[in-house]
């Protein structure tokens, strides 16, 4: 887990700039906005994955981060002009703080409570995001403008994935270091067992809220990238749906773990699209399928798929 | 001017808060045992509401019995998901949280009943179901109320009465508590835990359904039903400290009322959120709930 000798792994997320200035040319529109969408749900899932997997906190208040980061880097455009390039470090940042806040009483509560509280601060900001309609027009959808980044307009699939692909391998990189990372320990220690981490110097409350901060920062990531290439937004998208969504990419790639979480979200990513060859009526079977696979993940391959690598890895040494 | 409908909104809100209770309580059994959240709670309901739903249309039988086939079916079902799914968990050799993943397994069943509900066309149409018993509104003074709200109480009074009942004065009911109070202790001097755990499972999957029947006919049953049910069901057992049944029965109550009061004095746009509101400032302020005791912290 944190033994990645980081040095000829760091190339690996750079190598998702040229291969996104290769799609741009060839590959149909279609496969562009897939690749968009992955990559901003391997961002999510890494954010999650880092309080769920490797900080163990069972926290479900994401998909708040996520609108939070979204809405405000497109307010932020429409309303002040704010450019993409200064509209998201103040989204994460305001993401953030709102994280820590959550934290501060959170991390007092029990894991189960956590997991309950979180629930409940998620329902409230999707409600928050479908009432305020002066602010997020509600439930009629927010019309997301065209981003300017660095001088260039991003408003197509086509011409957001290099940016989405550089944001994405960005923040591939700091998820390495941080793995790697005191941090990254203490966080494991803090997943493994409380007191024995507070008993060797591990300042626990303060280990929490970085998690929490640090995933909402992930979430909020998320939630601007997701502006490049959309053209609108509406409070549909921030529900619970979505959080088991990213749970099952969690759960199915292996928790704690980068290439896991990269696994998840691709499978569970592209599954819908293999289903809808498959299934006419995808929305009513979606529910069922998630929730059969959540369940036989957890129940029968609890490390994930890449858990299961893993271990013939290590069986073949 | 508006204090006259006071009365009406405190009436109907012990009659709403009477079955958050009981979904709470629900919960609670299922926590005290097993530690577990049950996240598809809320979906019990639903299944329970649809099976009284086709044991009055399709089997056509009388009021009574449906609601004892959907707490029958239930309770098969909840004992069934504990065996094989949650004790199989349980056994797995993992570092960290069986705990984590056995509510993750929770939140897929909630899906997975979900989807299971609306793959039929049957559940398409939003449907109601009848009351216990048809009949014209009682009035008492200002308060109006039908004849099923006055069942719904007296139900869940009758149930509540019974579970006291069990837990504190059967051999079975003290069985659970110790097996709940401490596993080993309790296989220790011969309780068979594992399968005390199917008796919660089932008492709570149970509990649910009968709260779904009687429910159905206040609320729409659509496969979604079990979604804003949940979120007041754990306002109401957080009250209560996730740990102590009377305060939760007195948190479905006092959420049931306060709901109506939201709803009259501030705007019923503002009723959805009074659960989140109250779910986070008790958490906040009181984690042991009101009437949890001294916050405990488990140990490694």
């Amino acid at each position: 887990m944190y033994d990645i000798p980081a040095g000829r792994y760091l190339l690996l997320p750079l190598l998702l700039i040229p291969a996104a200035l290769l799609m741009v040319g060839t590959v149909p529109a279609y496969f562009l906005y897939l690749a968009n969408s992955l990559m901003i749900l391997v961002v999510l899932a890494l954010g999650l994955d880092i309080l769920l997997g490797r900080a163990g906190q069972f926290a479900f208040a994401h998909t708040a981060f996520y609108g939070i980061g979204c809405y405000s880097t497109a307010l932020l455009n429409i309303h002040f002009g704010i450019p993409f390039v200064l509209g998201l470090p103040i989204a994460i940042a305001l993401a953030g703080f709102i994280g820590m806040l959550v934290a501060l009483p959170a991390t007092r509560l029990r894991s189960i409570y956590l997991a309950l509280a979180t629930f409940a601060f998620a329902e409230g900001a999707f409600w928050v995001f479908n009432s305020w309609t002066s602010v997020t027009q509600g439930a009629n959808g927010l019309r997301l403008p065209v981003s300017s980044v660095l001088g260039y307009e991003v408003g197509t699939n086509a011409e957001a994935l290099p940016v989405i692909a550089v944001i994405c391998a960005l923040v591939l990189l700091a998820t390495m270091f941080l793995a790697t990372s005191q941090l990254g320990r203490h966080f494991a220690a803090i997943r493994d067992s409380e007191h024995v981490a507070s008993a060797s110097g591990v300042n626990v409350k303060r280990t929490k809220i970085l998690a929490f901060v640090i995933s909402a920062a992930y979430a909020a990531i998320a939630g601007g990238m997701y502006t490049l290439h959309q053209s609108y937004v509406s409070p549909e998208l921030f529900t619970f749906h979505l959080i088991v969504l990213v749970l099952s990419m969690l759960v199915v790639g292996g928790l704690g773990t980068i290439p896991g979480v990269l696994v998840g979200v691709v499978l569970i990513g592209l599954l819908p699209e293999l289903l809808r060859t498959v299934l006419r009526d995808l929305q009513i079977w979606q529910e069922l399928i998630y929730g059969a696979i959540l369940i036989f993940f957890v129940m029968l391959v609890p490390r994930g798929l890449w858990g299961v690598v893993d271990s013939l890895r290590r069986r073949a040494r | 001017m508006i204090w006259i409908l006071l009365p009406q909104a405190i009436a109907s809100g012990i009659v709403t808060g009477s079955i958050y209770a009981l979904v709470a309580v629900s919960l609670i059994i299922i926590y005290k045992s097993t530690d577990v959240i049950n996240f598809a709670g809320g979906e019990f309901v639903m299944l329970g509401a649809y099976v009284g739903l086709l044991a009055l249309t399709f089997l056509g039988l009388p009021y009574a019995l449906a609601v004892l086939t959907a707490a029958a079916v239930m309770w098969v079902g909840g004992a069934a998901f504990d065996r094989l799914v949650l004790q199989r968990i349980g056994k797995l050799d993992l570092h960290h949280s069986i705990l984590v993943s056995m509510v993750i397994a929770t939140v897929g069943l909630s899906f997975l009943a979900k989807g299971l509900a609306r793959i039929f066309p049957y559940t398409e149409q939003v449907r109601r179901l009848p009351p216990a018993v048809k009949g014209d509104p009682i009035f008492i003074g200002s308060i109006v109320l039908q004849w099923h709200d006055l069942i719904i109480v007296g139900v869940t009074v009758l149930l509540i009465g019974m579970l006291f009942w069990f837990f504190g004065y059967t051999a079975l009911g003290k069985a659970l508590r110790a097996s709940s109070q401490n596993p080993r202790a309790a296989s220790l001097v011969g309780i068979p835990v594992m399968r005390m755990r199917l008796v919660i499972w089932g008492i709570a999957a149970a509990l649910s359904g009968i709260s779904g029947v009687l429910i159905g006919a206040k609320l729409p049953v659509t496969p979604d039903m079990g979604a804003s049910i949940i979120l007041l069901a754990f306002a109401a057992a957080i009250i209560g400290g996730f740990t102590n049944l009377a305060g939760a029965i007195v948190g479905g109550i006092l959420l049931g009322v306060m709901q109506n009061l939201v709803g009259i004095f501030v705007s019923s746009g503002a009723i959805a959120v009074t659960p989140f509101a109250i779910i986070m400032l008790v958490l906040v302020f009181k984690p042991q709930g009101l009437f949890g005791g001294t916050f405990q912290q488990k140990k490694v």
